[in-house]
């Protein structure tokens, strides 16, 4: 006996006259996972933040167990039990776990906080998830999934009805993502309606009842899960039909030609331990790895961001010791990182500036003095060539790109420089499906012109369509290596053990 | 594989005309400096567009201030009177250039009140007490200046301790020197008129014309050049400036070291026009060049800030000062109008920041 806890009818909503809600329906119902899929800018956020409460709808009605709720806003929508995880969490990193679970309605008589009746809730909660976490330990000082199950504890006791998650999964290891599954079963069966939204297919088919796909403003696709593949997804987000996932042609880099870089028995402390790995210009080459397997590390080390404390690394057949990014720059190396926001863009400054920011020297006259019309000549070069969408304006601020264009505009970056070898990593995190394809066919293509490209990544699709050799990392070790139509996705997962 | 294939050559058939070149070839040491000829006009190269509300709204202020004291006062709108408000700004402009800069990558330096404090006692202790020349004095005044920016660059940049902490803590250290060496009282300076005295042409100072030169020098630094760019890149990010190769430290240490060589010229200034060397001289100046700064449309979160709108910041706080003189208002009143206007330049930063946000 399932009851609707939720369903929004005919949601319409526009921002400075573009309207980008159309009359988008929803339904939630209690005990069933539903999916929600879609491209950056397809409206997903906006209508999670309707049904939050913090934006209002300019047309449409929500029903909370067939009534009618008027004037939605963050209280009634939190009277109602509709909870929000975001991807970035919004705890109190130098408070304890139990804090954290009654942030903002600490159990207090006269003000002052029963400390008691406090620990007493978390301990419930999270006996009732099955969790054991240590209730006085500092949340910033756990592991983002014990953090991430600190906030879903905190919506639990505070009676939530409706959950929403916004990709839960992002930041999680292999492990953390099936405990969390757990849970999510759990609550299912405690009949709470949950919101699942995520890039990642392969998580819709292995945890969701129902799909609803937005694009563009509209409701694309809705329906249970089991009458959705893979294709039919992908070809609801971007609305056309796409090919599955698809290997690279395979290329043959002739014999005797001398690695771009090399690792030789390479050991960093706490990361990795006796990696050797080779990359040879004109190939791509990824490590797949989950988080803490040592993959991200790896690729860092080439940076100059961490320091062996054994082997040897080699550039174009020298030893290579970069004692920071700048050398390794100087050295030939670009990295592309993976938190693109926090590590990668300058979003206040313009796009020209972003690309030409770590060549600034040699495209000043006398490596002195820029010019605007030379940054411009660089713009235009790479908007023209990697697809930039952007107003087609040099000094467009680049925090008003969209994920996927702030990601070429930092490949660009490298480009611009000239670096004969490109380190990525989770190069398409955040990326929408139609850009991210873009990306691969560029990286591809700066592979074809002699580039060696070396990339990290969480996403075994990804070392599908852009690897023709892949390094399956472990707990800091390489476990295996998987070259030309040996790298599909069972292999991969199959090699990472899960 | 070719190793002379160019990275980006056949995406893009226009690489070959040499952008990316000259780093592959070489064997992947891509130390990249070959100048690009480019014919390209230079023209506002440097931070963000002058936002014409902005600067256009401080212009209007500057405007509204000069008709209310023209009219309030007969005095006023004399080229005598105007001419004292340049002569006036010279020390805090020269001070707000290097605040701008900082500001621009993020950081601080309150410790500038104290500083020009300490160095207008060192001047006089020198010539006055060691009785040496006035060259040796001028030498030892700036190398007193570089010290000061190197002990503030070192503590932010190498020690790591927060530039706003660090500073406020040197701003008392000088300021306390400053006295000591004075034993609290003023050492007279005779003889150094050169500076803040003397008119040489159109009766203005020779600190004005100091301070006009490196206004414009500043608005060509950060405009046009690789350093100015660089702050404005490392304010706007440090982490992604760090991975994008530029050395973060040194280039907040070398504005540091820039903001100790203003400390050193403002001092002595100070000491010409004042003839004395004084643990008192400058106080709060440190409030009034941040005040004018921040005013001027620099953001406090960094990567945005020009020296135009630095430049009517400092100009605005002269004319209110000049104005409430001449108005015979008490001069206590011209802190609680630079107090206020502070608090309304800052709520304009924040609001900004918060519409920012929000249309992102």
């Amino acid at each position: 006996m399932t009851t609707t806890a939720l369903a929004a009818r005919g949601i319409r909503k526009s921002f400075g006259g573009v309207e980008v809600l159309h009359g988008v329906d929803l339904d939630a119902t209690g005990g069933s996972i539903l999916a929600l899929l879609g491209e950056n800018g397809a409206g997903k956020s906006t209508l999670m933040k309707i049904l939050s409460g913090d934006y209002t709808p300019d047309a449409g009605s929500i029903d909370i167990d067939g009534t009618v709720v008027s004037a939605f806003d963050p209280r009634t929508a939190r009277a109602a039990g509709i909870r929000m995880i975001y991807q970035e969490f919004q705890d109190a990193p130098t408070l304890s776990v139990a804090e954290n679970i009654s942030l903002g309605r600490l159990p207090a008589r006269g003000g002052v906080v029963n400390g008691r009746a406090m620990r007493e809730r978390a301990r419930s909660v999270l006996s009732l998830m099955g969790v054991e976490l240590d209730l006085d330990a500092p949340v910033g000082g756990l592991r983002v999934g014990e953090r991430q199950i600190v906030e879903i504890a905190r919506a639990l006791s505070d009676d939530a009805r409706v959950l929403i998650l916004d990709e839960p999964t992002a930041a999680l290891s292999q492990q953390e993502v099936d405990r969390l599954f757990t849970y999510l079963r759990d609550l299912r069966r405690q009949d709470i309606a949950l919101i699942y939204i995520t890039h990642r297919l392969d998580e819709v088919t292995e945890i969701a009842d129902r799909v609803q796909v937005l694009r563009d403003g509209d409701v694309a696709a809705v329906g249970p899960v089991v009458e959705f593949d893979r294709g039919a997804m992908v070809t609801a987000m971007i609305g056309r039909t796409a090919s599955s996932v698809e290997r690279p042609l395979p290329v043959t880099i002739p014999e005797g030609t001398a690695p771009a870089v090399e690792f030789r028995s390479v050991s960093v402390p706490r990361a990795y331990s006796d990696v050797s790995l080779m990359v040879r210009p004109g190939e791509v080459v990824a490590v797949y790895g989950k988080l803490g397997s040592g993959s991200g590390e790896l690729v860092e080390t080439l940076f100059g961001l961490h320091t062996p404390s054994q082997g040897e690394i080699r550039v174009t057949e020298r030893p290579f010791r970069p004692k920071g990014p700048a050398e390794a720059i100087a050295g030939g190396v670009g990295l592309v990182p993976p938190d693109r926001k926090r590590e990668a863009i300058f979003a206040v400054r313009s796009v020209a500036e972003n690309i030409a920011v770590a060549s600034w020297r040699r495209l000043a006259d006398a490596g002195l003095l820029i010019r605007r019309a030379t940054e411009g000549r660089a713009f235009a070069h790479w908007y023209a060539t990697l697809g930039i969408r952007s107003r087609n304006d040099p000094r467009q601020e680049m925090g008003t790109l969209s994920g996927g264009n702030q990601q070429k505009v930092v490949i660009a970056r490298w480009l611009e420089r000239g670096t004969p070898i490109l380190a990525m990593i989770e190069p398409t995190r955040g990326v929408d499906v139609g850009a991210r394809a873009e990306i691969y066919r560029s990286v591809r293509e700066l592979a074809g012109q002699g580039m060696a490209i070396l990339v990290s990544t969480s996403d075994y699709e990804e070392v599908v369509q852009l690897a023709d050799r892949a390094l399956v990392m472990s707990r800091g070790r390489i476990v295996t290596e998987l070259t030309d139509d040996h790298i599909t996705t069972g292999a991969l997962l199959t090699a990472a053990g899960g | 594989m070719n190793q002379e294939t160019n990275p980006g050559g056949t995406l893009s058939s226009d690489l070959t005309t040499g952008r990316a070149s000259g780093s592959l070839g070489a064997g992947g040491t891509a130390t990249a400096l070959t100048s690009d000829a480019s014919l390209g006009v230079s023209h506002e190269a440097g931070g963000r567009k002058l936002r014409f509300p902005e600067t256009g709204a401080l212009l209007i202020f500057l405007a509204v201030l000069l008709i209310v004291f023209a009219l309030l006062s007969d005095v006023f709108l004399t080229y005598d009177n105007l001419i004292n408000v340049l002569v006036t700004a010279s020390v805090p402009m020269i001070l707000a250039v290097p605040a701008t800069m900082l500001l621009i990558s993020g950081q601080f330096d309150l410790s500038i009140g104290g500083g020009v404090a300490l160095i207008t006692t060192i001047f006089a202790w020198s010539i006055t007490n060691a009785q040496f020349s006035t060259p040796v004095a001028v030498l030892i005044a700036v190398a007193a200046g570089l010290a000061i920016g190197v002990l503030n660059g070192f503590l932010v940049t190498v020690v790591g301790i927060n530039a706003l902490i660090t500073t406020l803590g040197t701003l008392a250290i000088f300021r306390g020197l400053s006295l000591i060496i004075t034993e609290g009282l003023p050492i007279q300076i005779n003889g150094f008129n050169a500076l803040g005295i003397d008119r040489p042409f159109l009766n203005i100072t020779w600190s004005t014309y100091i301070f006009i030169a490196i206004t414009l020098l500043a608005i060509f630094v950060l405009r046009s050049t690789v350093y100015g760019r660089t702050l404005y890149a490392i304010g706007a990010n440090p982490v992604a400036a760090r991975l994008a190769g530029i050395r973060v430290n040194n280039i907040i240490f070398i504005t540091f070291i820039v903001s100790g060589l203003a400390v050193a010229l403002a001092g002595l200034i100070t000491s010409s026009y004042t003839g004395q060397g004084s643990g008192q001289n400058a106080l709060g100046l440190e409030l009034q060049v941040i005040t004018a700064v921040i005013l001027g449309g620099a953001s406090l979160a960094g990567g945005r800030g020009a020296i135009l709108g630095t430049l009517l910041g400092v100009l605005i706080l002269g004319i209110i000062n000049n104005g409430l003189t001449l108005l015979n208002v008490q001069s206590f009143w011209q802190d609680v109008a630079r107090g206020s206007l502070l608090i309304l330049a800052v709520s304009i930063d924040v609001l900004r920041l918060r519409l920012a946000s929000r249309s992102g």
